[in-house]
């Protein structure tokens, strides 16, 4: 019952009107000789204080209706299918090309346009989640905290393709994504999604950094890899004669990386729109543990309800002014 | 019959009656209030950190002092508004999210504003001008206006002695805006960090670049000692300067607002920031549902209360005169009686 407010308050003040009726009667007082010899008799006085109590309830609704009465929006706590997912988006500027590696053109899409569409369409579609968004490229970048606010992930990710930064600072985005999972103690199942065009070297100290982070807890990682036609994938075995090392193919060896962290992990490598598209319904399909989520309730006007109260109210006053009957004539009009 | 038409309680109380139902049928009226979409990007360059701001009482970094006036901006803009968040740092802003909604993203865009950090900074350099023409086009191209927030020290200084201002690509006037100056009035030493981001003293004289000798010399550059026009068009002398010393560069913005039709306010003088914004921004026009159901429901309360209240005045001025009337009232309820 704590969940009633008042849009204005200060109407309370008014309040104590309410009072008026029970002290004062509003039929009109009439003269009449003499009441000694009349009985006091209960219908007379139970009708006298149903009058007056009608017309402290009209006096009462009608403050409270005016100043907005109304039930609280609340959130109440539901058990759905969902995660809590941190989306860790690559800002390089090599996201601005297309698959095929060159400036889009004509009808073509950039690879960041075409994540973002399939993205957002994915995020649209996954009712219970909370979301939460950082950015990295030369340095790590804290975009959105935790939310449930569909419509801000969607401006954070439509913000996605616009002039990227030159490096890929994967660690330390990593890093980010982890103390954004972190700051968020409830038992929902954990997600990172990074969406990167490329790789990088993390650095040793970084990489114990993760190590510790991912032990603590149990964290889903999902590595969504937007391959230009070409170049190195995450598979790619060095041919001979060829170094084998983070410095000359990064994508191996952050899969490598990421594969001994001993969390779950699966990488996805899409070369074209329609391969993006299937990963992201397969991360869809992968995360569906249970997850209890908060629906909003919006907060429900009352002032209606106020204003039907005070009318029947009015409707008994009325009633009994019509029932009026003069009981002498009158010499004198009120 | 004839009484009851001349009986003016009667009247009152079919009017407030009247005045409820009207209040109960009433629809929503629609109004235009004039909203604004906004795109906030904050300096995070290092001169950001200085403490030189304060915050009810305590002092406070730059940056800091800017997150405040930026969620203080973002409770009052009227509902509707949208607004974005970007920062800047080196020579070009990075845009962090599109302008949404502000009061049904308020929660997050709090936190958004909160964790603007320094650290996600990459470059040391601060081209305060070319960051600022790159905001304008990204605000350009989400048909926003801009806030931007900086402290306006270049670093490295402008070439041609501070003076010459990079080339601004777009239209002037077609974003509009304000610049908003952060720092104090006085000269405070520039905060040094190491890699790992520890502060470890501030910078010297002779650590900062003085004086941008690309381009052309400054105008007055032939009156410089050993000055010669080929070999030593910035004269002899090692560059002299300030520019390891920081504080707000209220005359430089103010060149840099007019260049593109900008307003400009510094935040030590505590300015109206929603009025200045008002002042120059471009609003939108919005139709809001004003509930109008109120204004008949307090007539029909001060009719009801009117009709309470007159006769226990009237009742009290008459008392000597006319004891019965006291009495009276429950006379009306026993007349009911069968």
């Amino acid at each position: 019952m704590t969940d009633f407010a008042l849009t204005t308050p200060s109407v309370l003040l008014l309040l104590p009107l309410a009072l008026l009726p029970l002290v004062v009667s509003a039929q009109r007082p009439q003269s009449y000789p003499s009441i000694d010899d009349l009985e006091i008799d209960p219908l007379s006085v139970a009708l006298d204080w149903a009058l007056r109590i009608a017309g402290a309830i009209a006096i009462a609704a009608l403050i409270l209706g005016i100043g907005g009465l109304h039930r609280l929006g609340r959130t109440i706590e539901k058990t759905g299918e969902g995660a809590h997912m941190v989306l860790l988006i690559d800002r390089s500027s090599s996201m601005d090309n297309t698959f095929a590696g060159r400036a889009p053109e004509g009808g073509e899409e950039s690879k960041s346009a075409a994540a973002r569409r399939l993205l957002k369409d994915f995020i649209l579609r996954r009712d219970h989640d909370l979301l939460g968004v950082a950015a990295f490229s030369t340095s790590p970048m804290h975009v959105l905290p935790m939310t449930d606010h569909k419509g801000a992930v969607v401006a954070a990710i439509d913000a996605m393709d616009r002039s990227g930064l030159a490096f890929t600072n994967v660690g330390r985005g990593l890093a980010l994504a982890l103390d954004m999972q972190e700051a968020d103690t409830s038992p929902a199942a954990r997600v990172i999604l990074l969406v990167s065009d490329g790789a990088a070297v993390i650095d040793r100290k970084v990489q114990e950094t993760l190590r510790a982070a991912f032990a603590r807890r149990p964290i889903n990682l999902y590595w969504l890899f937007l391959r230009t036609e070409g170049t190195p994938g995450i598979s790619t075995v060095p041919g001979p004669g060829e170094e084998d090392t983070p410095q000359a193919m990064p994508e191996r060896h952050l899969d490598k990386f990421f594969k001994s962290l001993g969390t779950s992990y699966r990488a996805f490598e899409a070369e074209n729109p329609e391969a993006v598209a299937e990963a992201i319904a397969e991360i869809s399909k992968l995360e569906r543990s249970p997850i209890t989520y908060h629906e909003r309730i919006p907060h429900d006007d009352l002032k209606a309800r106020c204003f039907a109260v005070a009318l029947a109210a009015l409707l008994v006053l009325l009633a009994a002014r019509l029932a009026e009957v003069r009981l002498v004539p009158a010499t004198e009009e009120t | 019959m004839r009484e009851r038409l001349q009986d003016a309680r009667f009247w009152a109380l079919l009017a407030a009656l009247a005045l409820t139902c009207l209040a109960l049928a009433l629809p929503r009226v629609t109004l235009t209030r004039d909203v604004y979409d906004v795109l906030a990007v904050v300096d995070i360059t290092g001169s950001m950190n200085t403490r030189d701001m304060a915050l009810s009482g305590q002092p406070v970094s730059r940056i800091d002092a800017a997150k405040a006036a930026l969620e203080r901006l973002l409770a009052d803009l009227p509902c509707q508004s949208r607004l974005g968040l970007g920062i800047f740092t080196e020579r070009r802003s990075f845009l962090l999210f599109n302008p949404i909604e502000v009061c049904e993203n308020f929660a997050p865009l709090e936190t958004a504003i909160q964790e603007l950090d320094w650290r996600m900074a990459w470059e040391g350099d601060s081209m305060v001008a070319k960051g600022f023409y790159h905001a304008i086009t990204i605000a350009e191209d989400l048909k926003a206006d801009l806030v931007f927030v900086t402290d306006g020290h270049e670093a490295p200084p402008l070439p041609g002695g501070g003076t010459m201002l990079p080339e601004f690509e777009g239209t002037p006037g077609k974003v509009k805006g304000i610049l908003l100056g952060v720092g104090g009035r006085d000269k405070v030493p520039l905060p040094k960090f190491d890699d790992e981001g520890h502060e470890v003293g501030t910078y010297t004289a002779d650590e900062v670049p003085q004086e941008n000798r690309t381009g052309a010399p400054p105008p007055d550059a032939h009156l410089r000692p050993g000055y010669h026009p080929k070999w030593a068009p910035f004269g002899t002398d090692p560059p002299s300067g300030d520019e390891h010393l920081t504080s707000v560069r209220s005359a430089y913005l103010d060149t840099l607002a007019a260049s593109v039709g900008f307003g400009h306010v510094d935040l030590v003088d505590a300015p109206d920031l929603l009025g200045a914004i008002s002042e120059h921004a471009r609003t939108r026009p919005v139709e809001v549902a004003v509930d109008i159901r109120p204004i008949p429901a307090a007539l029909a309360l001060a009719l009801l209360v009117g009709l309470y209240a007159v006769p226990f005045f009237t009742a009290r001025l008459r008392m000597p005169a006319r004891r019965s009337t006291a009495s009276a009232p429950p006379l009306g309820a026993a007349a009911l009686r069968p």
